[in-house]
């Protein structure tokens, strides 16, 4: 008997002792700030090549622009290492001048030969982000002598055609527009395949040298990605010392860590996670409206799809009000238009919101279009939320009206491939304009530059769908050139109000970014564009 | 079978070593041979992996350059990864790259995929590993003791335990595990390999956490890996639990319904001592097949579990080179897989001879 009691005092000791460290243990380190996050996605640290959400808020707190955007309000611009700039009379020449003094971490000058050689390699290894920069006429044809360092303090950038300067200085508040450390990363320069100079790419796959807040210290594939603080930093110091990235896929195993006190953010909890942060009082949600927007894109090579009609039809056939409430109801808000919420150009609520599910405007539709029987036709999707959600609920009421909708689920690799094959006839997609401009999906949207199949314009979507209509295309190319805001505006709400209704897009909701946090953490601040760690504190 | 001149007993040194040179001979005649299988194996391995990989419609290209680049981009990456060549060209190229050691760079970790390969296999051989020890250390066991007890309680109980843990998801028993132990009770660490304190502190030598805590001299670390590990290899191992327990039991039941075992209940001799020392041992043979089989599984990586408790072990990395289409990865992984799986037969070969009498 004594034998036993023994035995179960010892027990219950051990599980205190063990309980005890694990509280310990519960509580993240007070200077550092740790994220749960899906890193899957990373494939480099070049800013030249980066093109998904995690490596572009890394970058974007390890590097600085020439050109910020405003903590708070993504529209308005401040001077980032470029301390101030002016505009040529003619509206071509972009003069900017950089702030002196300042050093990169290995304690090189920032100067104006690094911003000129950290411009022309986006456009020489001519990936993605390249585009950035030709859509406004820069080309890697020109790249010499339209970028130029006239000075070691002095940027010269010089475009083709007088576009508004608030139109074009947007383009030097993201990751193209870093200046980076030319002479830290030129022992790395390797070739490519070509035999042209690779521009460091190889080697920025895993390293970051630029001037900002934070310095990349560790990335291990799937598994962390380490950032420390820049001393000397040339803003002042930022107040936590360290972000810690830990690469958590499942968004049950987020919620668990973040309700024991493991992270401080979670950044992937699904609808019914994010309900039980909201319901927590430890913990809190805050939300930022993205300009990500969802949609269901239509080839109009299709000789049922082509038709104004039928795609019209369709656009009554997902409840969007519905959805907001309930799959939607952390994640998006219910948008019909190319050009976001927030951003220049946008229509307002009432304008930009115009369908719900109206199964009998959707036959209605289909009858004028010669379908009133329906028709089959396939849809393409991704697997992450909510393509799967949203796909089957079009399906479901897709059906009601006799269209029989085949789904097709794969991998995104293979998504983006068949759109850029013009291989599809119905696929739900998402989009993320580079800036919070109506020119920005315009000019990938709505504009075509070339419709023919052997023009390969895949980065276009409008290309992918072949979508092309000449009235759009002078617009929009006109409404660029617009200097005057009010006019430029209203040429945009002509554009979006046509597109509604002729356009291959369906579009349906733009995406919030919810992060879930627990209450010590403090002025964590991120809008549409861009998320800070420059600003929390705990 | 393996006659010549062994089988005849000759006499004087110079036939000793004449015998001794055959033998010798004959054995590395036989290494050549199973080296030449491996070999074969290996290659079938590869070509048919490349050539069905080749044919999904997977398109690495997108995933280098991202969706929005522009087609001349995309051209000259293709032909980067050597993708406008013909299939069998490619796969020579690879083939000629890996003989001399080069697997080639990794498009989802822009690493090279041999150290990526020195990273994630170490974890997911740390995890199989302490999985198989739980694996064995019960199912052993609770085969043993619901064979001895069959029909009885003991026996339904270990049956129903048993099928659990085999047919319930790994993925559902994970949640579940962090949501108990983790979550409400804290005696477990969450998702990852160790505590955030303790992110970075240990330089890897041989990749397993356990033993590089270890030989940096960090208690801390240490039990954190172990706080880590102990739930998602508990998972693991019930799984192989469940298993080895039925199978420990079937072969078990086989032995004690044998003439011997009776015998030596006669002559009196205990229990324990007739299950332990006389049936259990005749079971060794076939046990080391099953806990060899169950191992090379557990080395494959479990996609799910390493999921759901974000271990950066082999499984996943497979599973999103494959979805990315990436087949320097894929390949190379296979490549792993196949090798796994022909070193854990050749050990359970030798474990036979030790353990088989009659093979010795």
């Amino acid at each position: 008997m004594r034998r036993a009691r023994t035995i179960l005092v010892a027990a219950s000791a051990a599980l205190a002792v063990t309980s005890a460290a694990a509280q310990a243990q519960t509580r993240t380190p007070r200077d550092a700030l740790v994220m749960a996050w899906n890193i899957d996605g990373i494939l480099t640290m070049d800013p030249a090549q980066i093109g998904e959400v995690v490596t572009d808020e890394i970058v974007n707190n390890t590097c600085d622009p020439l050109i910020f955007q405003n903590v708070d309000d993504p529209a308005r611009l401040e001077p980032g290492l470029a301390e101030r700039w002016e505009v040529s009379e003619d509206g071509r020449t972009y003069t900017f001048h950089l702030r002196r003094g300042l050093r990169h971490p290995s304690g090189n000058p920032v100067t104006a030969q690094d911003a000129e050689w950290s411009i022309r390699r986006v456009l020489y290894l001519g990936f993605g982000n390249a585009a950035q920069y030709t859509q406004w006429g820069l080309s890697k044809e020109k790249a010499e002598e339209q970028v130029r360092a006239v000075d070691e303090h002095t940027l010269q950038v010089t475009v083709p055609e007088p576009w508004p300067p608030s139109l074009f200085l947007y383009v030097f508040t993201g990751r193209q527009g870093f200046i980076l450390d030319r002479k830290a990363i030129e022992p790395h320069v390797g070739t490519r395949a070509d035999g042209t100079s690779d521009y460091g790419n190889g080697w920025l796959r895993t390293n970051t040298a630029c001037i900002g807040p934070y310095r990349l210290t560790r990335w291990t594939a799937s598994d962390t990605v380490i950032l420390e603080r820049n001393a000397n930093y040339w803003r002042g110091d930022v107040p936590l010392r360290r972000v810690i990235i830990r690469h958590v896929a499942e968004s049950a195993a987020q919620r668990l860590q973040l309700e024991r006190g493991d992270i401080d953010i979670a950044r992937d909890l699904n609808a019914e996670d994010l309900a039980a942060v909201e319901a927590n009082p430890n913990l809190k949600l805050n939300a930022a409206l993205r300009h990500q927007l969802y949609y269901i894109g239509a080839n109009m090579d299709h000789p049922i799809l082509g038709n104004d009609d039928v795609r019209m039809a369709m656009r009554y056939l997902v409840d969007y009000q519905g959805l907001e409430r309930t799959v939607m109801r952390y994640s998006g808000r219910a948008w019909n238009s190319f050009v976001p919420q927030g951003a220049f150009g946008a229509l307002p609520p009432e304008r930009g919101l115009i369908y719900r599910l109206d199964i009998d405007k959707a036959r209605e539709y289909l009858a004028r279009a010669g379908h009133a029987n329906g028709f089959t036709v396939r849809l393409m999707h991704g697997t992450a939320f909510p393509s799967p959600d949203i796909a089957q609920h079009f399906q479901a009421n897709a059906a009601k009206v006799g269209i029989r909708v085949e789904i097709e689920q794969m991998a995104s690799g293979q998504l983006f491939s068949r759109m850029r094959d013009r291989n599809f006839e119905l696929a739900f997609l998402a989009w993320s304009p580079g800036y919070p401009d109506a020119d920005a999906n315009a000019m990938r949207h709505v504009y075509n530059p070339d419709n023919r199949p052997e023009a390969r314009q895949g980065m276009f979507l409008s290309w992918r769908a072949s979508f092309y209509r000449e009235w759009f295309n002078e617009a929009v190319l006109r409404a660029r050139l617009i200097r005057d805001e009010e006019e430029r505006k209203l040429l945009y709400h002509e554009i979006q109000e046509r597109f509604m209704r002729e356009g291959p897009f369906m579009y349906n909701f733009q995406q919030v970014r919810q992060l879930a946090m627990r209450n010590e953490l403090r002025e964590f601040k991120h809008h549409a564009f861009k998320v800070f760690y420059t600003t929390a504190r705990k | 079978m393996a006659a010549g001149g062994a089988a005849v007993p000759v006499h004087g040194t110079g036939a000793a070593r004449a015998d001794g040179t055959a033998r010798l001979r004959r054995v590395g005649r036989e290494a050549l041979r199973q080296a030449s299988a491996v070999g074969i194996s290996l290659f079938g391995l590869l070509a048919i992996t490349f050539f069905i990989g080749r044919m999904l419609p997977l398109d690495p290209v997108i995933a280098v350059i991202g969706d929005d680049a522009p087609q001349s981009t995309y051209d000259m990456v293709y032909r980067e990864l050597g993708l406008d060549r013909p299939l069998w060209e490619q796969f020579a190229i690879y083939v000629g790259k890996v003989l001399q050691g080069d697997f080639g760079l990794a498009l989802n970790t822009s690493n090279r995929v041999a150290d990526d390969l020195l990273r994630v296999f170490p974890a997911t051989v740390e995890l199989a590993t302490v999985s198989i020890v739980i694996g064995v250390g019960l199912g052993v066991p609770f085969g043993v003791i619901a064979a001895v007890h069959r029909g009885t309680m003991i026996d339904h109980i270990v049956r129903v335990v048993g099928l659990i843990g085999y047919s319930a998801p790994n993925f559902w028993l994970g949640l579940m595990g962090l949501v108990v132990f983790y979550a409400m009770l804290g005696w477990v660490g969450g998702p990852g390999r160790v505590s955030v304190f303790y992110i970075d502190m240990i330089e890897p030598r041989t990749g397993f956490l356990l033993i590089d805590s270890l030989l940096a001299n960090e208690p801390d670390v240490f039990w954190s890996a172990v706080d880590h590990i102990i739930l998602p290899a508990s998972i693991l191992g019930y799984s192989s639990t469940a298993y080895i327990a039925r199978m420990t039991r079937s072969f078990m039941l086989e032995q004690l319904s044998q003439e011997y075992v009776i015998t030596a209940r006669v002559k009196g001799l205990s229990r324990a001592r007739v299950v332990w020392r006389h049936a259990f041992p005749n079971i060794m043979v076939q046990l080391v097949t099953v806990i060899a089989l169950a191992y090379a599984f557990l080395l494959e990586g479990a996609v799910l579990t390493e999921t759901v408790f974000a271990w950066p072990g082999f499984g996943r990395y497979l599973t999103l080179g494959l979805l990315a289409g990436d087949m320097n990865v894929v390949l190379a992984c296979t490549l792993i897989v196949g090798l796994t799986f022909i070193a854990l037969n050749l050990i359970s070969d030798i474990l036979y001879r030790l353990l088989d009498p009659r093979t010795r």
